[in-house]
């Protein structure tokens, strides 16, 4: 009896502890009216005849199936089956039709369209309604479908709550099916127009149609913007074949187109066009040849493409239009737009992919992450298998591998590393200083030319170092490329970063050399000639040659390098397609464009070509030469590397040297829009002083005193930031512990609840361990809380034994039994078994259970110890008379019944419930049986009816999942008991009705010595 | 655009436009995508919302999808009926989260489904090494399996359960920011 009821305690621990995480989930488990039925035959086969381990099993393995299952149609998200109990999911369905709303357009409010957030809600509040009997699902249900009520109507709080934006962002974020987002939107909808009517109704309306036609002003822009949106198809196909990385240079080359687009048109519509209404007929002194479309000079050198063609006149066609200003301020403008553009892209692709990232997690990464959904080509989805698999089995020998390397080894690639270093960086300064000297040979065989039109082979001269530098560009990379294959690197990101860096550090310095000459020698030259448009064109050539070498650079880097690969050396197979190479092309040519602006305002227009003809180009010889890049490095790092290089070392350079010259350098006297100032800043000096004249901009002098030109006011803000930037690395700092914290405290909740499941499992595994104990060595239990519970029922043994012994005796010595004096002997070993029993309940209750099911057990066990009672007296006075069985089972019956009442108090899972549903069915139905037989013919059936209610009760407790320790124990016992049962049986049909306490004592002895076995069974 | 009017109402295309990341035009080329799959079995008239579903084998076939190890999983997820017939709803919502407008957390709950392939809302090990398999081919040894599977776990699973849940997944991707551009399908 024990086990009996301490089983519902080790079904808690153990449901708790193996599905601790599930069960909350699992609640809504449709109620199993009989989810043992199936299993029933097995039970049976197993418990009569084997009494093998399996069928414990293979109950076991039900339940936990069932779980799953159940579990299973819960979670399927959005498409969920439908629940397989269909009488359950019909009313579940029937309930819903009144939770219509009348605006609600669609059926079904719950068990399918409902969203996974209310759906997580509500599967853990249905952790709280564990009592899954019968009557309490209707009730569980209800507080689901009123849970779920509550979030959405929660969720459109919310919603109505929120502006129309937010709104119509929220709700296309939720989780949940697209039928579910209609009807919520809708909802929301018909919610709004509700509360505008209690508003003036024209009002109303017209806040209606004004949000309406803003939405779907909104959506017509947004439809323009895509149909402005270049290459769609193209970029899907790229993306297709060659995934994301590769589709990284196509996105930054658009993104430079565009920015060159803008600037085209500000600069084509605010200094060009009205230059050109001005003064239409800016004639050149020279015939086109041809040759300028390559050096940018000649036919060229006069025309609006440059600096020296602008005029610093003010227009008067009614309105003034200062064209010095515009010159300025269009130029400025532009230059800081690009910056904030820059800035702020560069700024969200940080946040995005540089917050959190944490090299650590490779393998996570490459296995969830790396996937590209975008991929559709077969050839590059089964090359991707191939290196993904490659790349995880590298992986795994990198980790073998990495521990491995010895000190000599690590000074080894030390060495090649600096080694590496300095002879690129001798290789970067060589370079600049080739430049410098080359260009100063170059200035000084100009000045020779004199003023005029110079002749064709002069002109072709122009363009030897453009050529050189972007020789050098091509050139120097690949041996850069050539050093990064001899260096050992631990990982292909920082070779990629190594290669990056040495790149940047190339054309940085080709770069600053250049500029230090245009802005030190070019610009110090002759006052006749226009310096600036001299830059103008150098840079204009820089920009084509550039140009002609991309396209020299995609013929040989790729096609040739393909027929090598695929003709000649066919293990190199076709080349990949190198993005940082190709994308620091762009850069650098994107950097010539912003240098040049002031120098030619037109420049933009070659390189918008430049960019468009380079997409096709590429497109071309990527699709024809290459294959999909082997290793799919982190691409959205990537591109924030490159939009950061092109911000910091590009653009900021750029910025300055266009600023150095606007403020610092003479501009030409004889040409351009700033002739005759000393510097091209002037002219907003002379702006401001013209202001002062007219009235009602004195505002405008004022911030142009005390702000633009006042040092003070730039030291303050320099200050400012400063100090800004600091707070803010401080709360980065914070922010950084804070994770830190929060990331340990997670690993540890982690470790407590694996130390809790631990604790549980033990405890668990080690009840059984004592009630096997219990007998022989009660004291010297590990844990003191369980010594005294074992010790208490060693008492009872030994009571009850002593009572059944004396009990013996007197049946040996008296030939005319004494029934009564038996029966109270019995009556006395159960009391104190039971005493002893509920001890245990105690003691059990007390390591950890809540105390409200202690005394809903106690108080079951006392119904019980009465019923046990009753039984007893009844069984001797049926031995004596047969007078009234059926009392008797009816007193067990109601035993149960209260019992289960109580222990349905108690039960603290769900599951448990389940288990005591099924074991109080079985009992009822024993007891039912009982009754029946009884009833039928009480004399001899009635001990067949005890086997029976023990079979079944068997069966019941077969249906505990209980450690094998504790299935052992049972099992011994339910044999002894059986035994007795039997042997009970055996003997009162052969004392029929007279045969009263005989039979009894007989029957007694029986149970006495299967008691005794089953104690040896201890 | 004139027959645009004939296959939605004015308010079907709003319902679509507020539910999805996509404008007009691209809800129109995806019903003609759609419908291409299944002409006959489409109609053109879309106003009285006709109850149609495209089996898994038809939506599978699409080229987006054709050679997506994962094909059956994001089909079974995005279906109401999660077997992966999908009707032009489920169609529309499928490629409103995987294209470039919607915002991560809505990604990561998607891809999550994906990867639980027994819907116990958790990626468990055998869910690991399902991915895995159709990653590659099922070229891996049992015991590279092994160590993969464990590696990941290791790595991602925070709380020791040994299993991943929502929010171990959710924390992985915000330090994988790739995973926006690469579970992305253009239409």
């Amino acid at each position: 009896m024990t086990s009996y009821s301490s089983r519902g305690f080790f079904n808690a621990a153990y449901h708790d502890s193996e599905t601790l995480e599930m069960d909350r989930r699992s609640g809504t488990k449709p109620p199993h009216t009989n989810p043992y039925a199936r299993e029933e035959p097995v039970r049976w086969g197993g418990r009569l005849g084997g009494r093998d381990e399996a069928a414990w099993g293979a109950t076991d393995g039900g339940l936990q199936d069932e779980s799953r299952r159940g579990r299973d149609h819960i979670t399927t998200g959005a498409g969920a089956p439908p629940f397989p109990h269909q009488p359950y999911h019909n009313r579940f369905q029937a309930d819903n039709r009144y939770n219509q709303r009348p605006q609600a357009r669609l059926p079904s409010l719950v068990s399918d369209n409902m969203t996974m957030r209310l759906r997580g809600i509500a599967m853990r509040r249905m952790s709280m309604f564990p009592h899954a009997s019968p009557a309490d699902v209707d009730l569980t249900e209800n507080a689901i479908r009123e849970e779920m009520e509550n979030d959405e109507q929660n969720l459109m709080k919310e919603l109505v709550s929120m502006s129309t934006l937010e709104q119509t962002r929220a709700i296309r974020e939720l989780t949940m099916s697209f039928e579910a987002k209609k009807r919520i939107r809708n909802k929301v909808l018909a919610f709004r127009s509700v509360k505008k009517s209690h508003e003036f109704t024209w009002f109303a309306e017209l806040s209606e149609n004004t949000s309406l036609f803003f939405r779907r002003c909104g959506y017509t822009m947004r439809s323009a913007r895509q149909a402005l949106e270049l290459w769609h198809g193209i970029m899907k196909e790229i993306g297709g074949k060659f995934g994301s990385s590769v589709l990284t240079y196509f996105m930054f080359l658009k993104w430079l187109l565009l920015f060159n687009i803008f600037s085209f048109v500000v600069n084509f519509s605010f200094i060009t066009v009205p230059l050109l209404v001005y003064d239409p007929n800016i004639t050149s002194s020279v015939s086109f040849r041809g040759l300028e479309l390559l050096t940018g000079a000649g036919y060229f050198t006069h025309t609006v493409m440059y600096y020296g063609a602008y005029s610093n006149e003010t227009l008067k066609h009614g309105v003034e239009y200062n064209l010095q200003l515009a010159y300025f301020f269009t130029i400025a403008v532009y230059m800081v737009l690009c910056g904030i553009a820059l800035i702020f892209s560069m700024a969200s692709s940080f946040k995005k992919n540089f917050v959190l990232v944490d090299p650590a997690s490779t393998s996570a990464w490459q296995l969830l992450c790396s996937w590209d959904f975008s991929v559709t080509s077969e050839k590059t989805v089964t090359q991707r298998k191939n290196n993904l698999r490659v790349q995880l089995k590298e992986s795994l020998s990198e980790k073998a591998q990495q521990e491995l390397l010895t000190v000599p080894e690590k000074l080894k690639h030390f060495g090649i590393h600096f080694c590496s270093w300095l002879v690129s960086t001798a290789l970067v300064v060589g370079c600049a200083a080739s430049i410098f000297f080359l260009c100063q040979y170059e200035g000084k065989l100009f000045s020779q030319w004199g003023p005029g039109a110079a002749s064709l082979q002069q002109e072709a001269e122009t363009l030897l170092v453009p050529f050189m530098v972007s020789l050098m560009n091509l050139v120097i990379p690949l041996f850069f490329s050539l050093f990064n294959k001899l260096e050992h690197y631990s990982n292909n990101r920082s070779q990629i970063y190594t290669l990056v860096v040495r790149n940047v550090f190339l054309r940085m310095s080709i770069l600053g050399v250049l500029c230090y000459y245009w802005m030190n020698e070019v610009s110090l030259r002759s006052p006749s000639q226009c310096w600036e448009s001299m830059v103008g064109q150098a840079l204009y050539r820089l920009v084509i040659v550039d140009f002609f070498f991309q396209m020299l650079g995609s013929f040989f880097g790729e096609f040739l390098r393909n027929v090598i690969g695929t003709k000649l050396h066919r293990r190199l197979g076709p080349p990949e397609f190198d993005v940082a190479r190709n994308v620091l092309d762009l850069i650098y040519a994107q950097t010539l464009a912003w240098i040049g602006i002031y120098f030619s305002p037109l420049l933009p227009s070659i390189q918008i070509l430049k960019f468009f003809i380079l997409f096709y180009l590429k497109k071309v010889s990527l699709t024809q030469n290459c294959q999909p890049p082997r290793r799919t490095g982190r691409a959205a790092q990537m591109q924030t590397i490159f939009i950061f290089l092109l911000f910091f070392p590009f653009f900021v350079g750029a910025i300055s040297i266009v600023g150095y010259t606007s403020w610092s350098l003479n501009p030409s006297q004889n040409c351009g829009p700033f002739r005759g100032l000393n510097q091209a800043f002037s002219v907003v000096e002379i702006w401001i002083e013209g202001l002062h004249i007219l009235p009602g901009s004195g505002w405008a002098v004022w911030i142009y005193k005390n702000i633009i030109r006042s040092e003070i006011f730039y030291f303050l803000i320099t200050l400012i930031i400063l100090g800004v930037t600091y707070v803010f690395y401080q709360l980065i700092q914070g922010r950084k512990e804070l994770i830190g914290l929060l990331k340990q405290r997670i690993i540890n909740e982690g470790k407590d609840k694996s130390f809790l499941l631990d604790k549980i499992q033990n405890l668990q595994s080690s009840r059984p361990k004592k009630d096997t104990r219990q007998s022989k060595d009660g004291r010297s239990s590990h844990q003191p809380s369980l010594g005294g519970h074992s010790d208490a029922v060693r008492q009872a043994l030994l009571a009850r034994q002593q009572a059944e012994q004396e009990e013996a005796t007197y049946s040996d010595g008296v030939s005319v039994p004494a029934d009564i004096s038996t029966s109270s002997a019995l009556m006395q070993a159960m009391l104190a078994r039971q005493r002893a029993e509920r001890e245990t309940e105690d003691l059990y209750q007390r390591v950890e259970d809540p105390p409200s099911s202690f005394t809903a057990l106690s108080l079951a066990m006392e119904a019980r110890q009465r019923a046990e009672g009753e039984m007893l007296q009844d069984n001797s006075r049926e031995g004596d008379f047969y007078e009234n069985p059926t009392t008797a089972s009816s007193a067990v019956s109601q035993a149960i019944q209260a019992r289960l009442r109580a222990e349905e108090e108690a039960s603290a899972s769900s599951a448990m419930m389940q288990v005591m549903k099924a074991r109080q069915q079985a009992e009822q139905e024993a007891g039912m049986q009982w009754t029946d037989v009884q009833l039928q013919n009480p004399a001899v059936s009635s001990s067949s009816a005890v086997a029976q209610a023990m079979q079944a009760r068997l069966r019941a407790e077969e249906e505990l999942p209980a450690s094998s320790v504790m299935m052992q124990v049972m099992q011994a016992r339910q044999q002894a008991e059986q035994e007795a049962g039997m042997e009970w049986a055996h003997v009162q049909p052969q004392n029929p009705a007279a045969a009263g306490s005989s039979a009894l004592i007989q029957a007694m002895l029986a149970r006495q010595q299967a008691q005794n076995e089953y104690d040896d069974g201890y | 655009m004139g027959n645009k009017q004939s296959i939605f109402t004015a308010q079907q295309l709003d319902a679509y436009q507020d539910c999805t990341y996509f404008t007009r035009k691209e809800i129109l080329r995806l019903f003609y995508r759609y419908r291409d799959l299944a002409p006959q079995l489409v109609p053109l008239d879309y106003t009285k919302q006709p109850d149609v579903k495209l089996p898994y084998e038809l939506i599978g076939s699409m080229p987006e999808l054709k050679d997506n190890p994962f094909r059956q999983r994001i089909a079974e997820v995005f279906s109401e009926d999660g077997e992966g017939n999908m009707s032009l709803d489920d169609f529309l919502d499928m490629f409103s989260v995987l294209s470039e407008m919607a915002p991560r957390d809505l990604k990561a709950y998607y891809a999550f489904k994906i990867y639980d392939f027994n819907n116990d809302d958790f990626i468990c090990k055998s869910d690991l090494e399902k991915t895995l398999n159709k990653l590659t081919r099922s070229e891996l040894t049992e015991d590279e399996v092994k160590m993969v599977c464990e590696k990941v776990m290791d790595e991602a699973d925070l709380d020791n359960d040994g299993r991943l849940s929502l929010e171990d997944f959710q924390h992985m991707i915000v330090r994988a920011p790739d995973f926006l551009s690469t579970f992305h399908i253009r239409i």
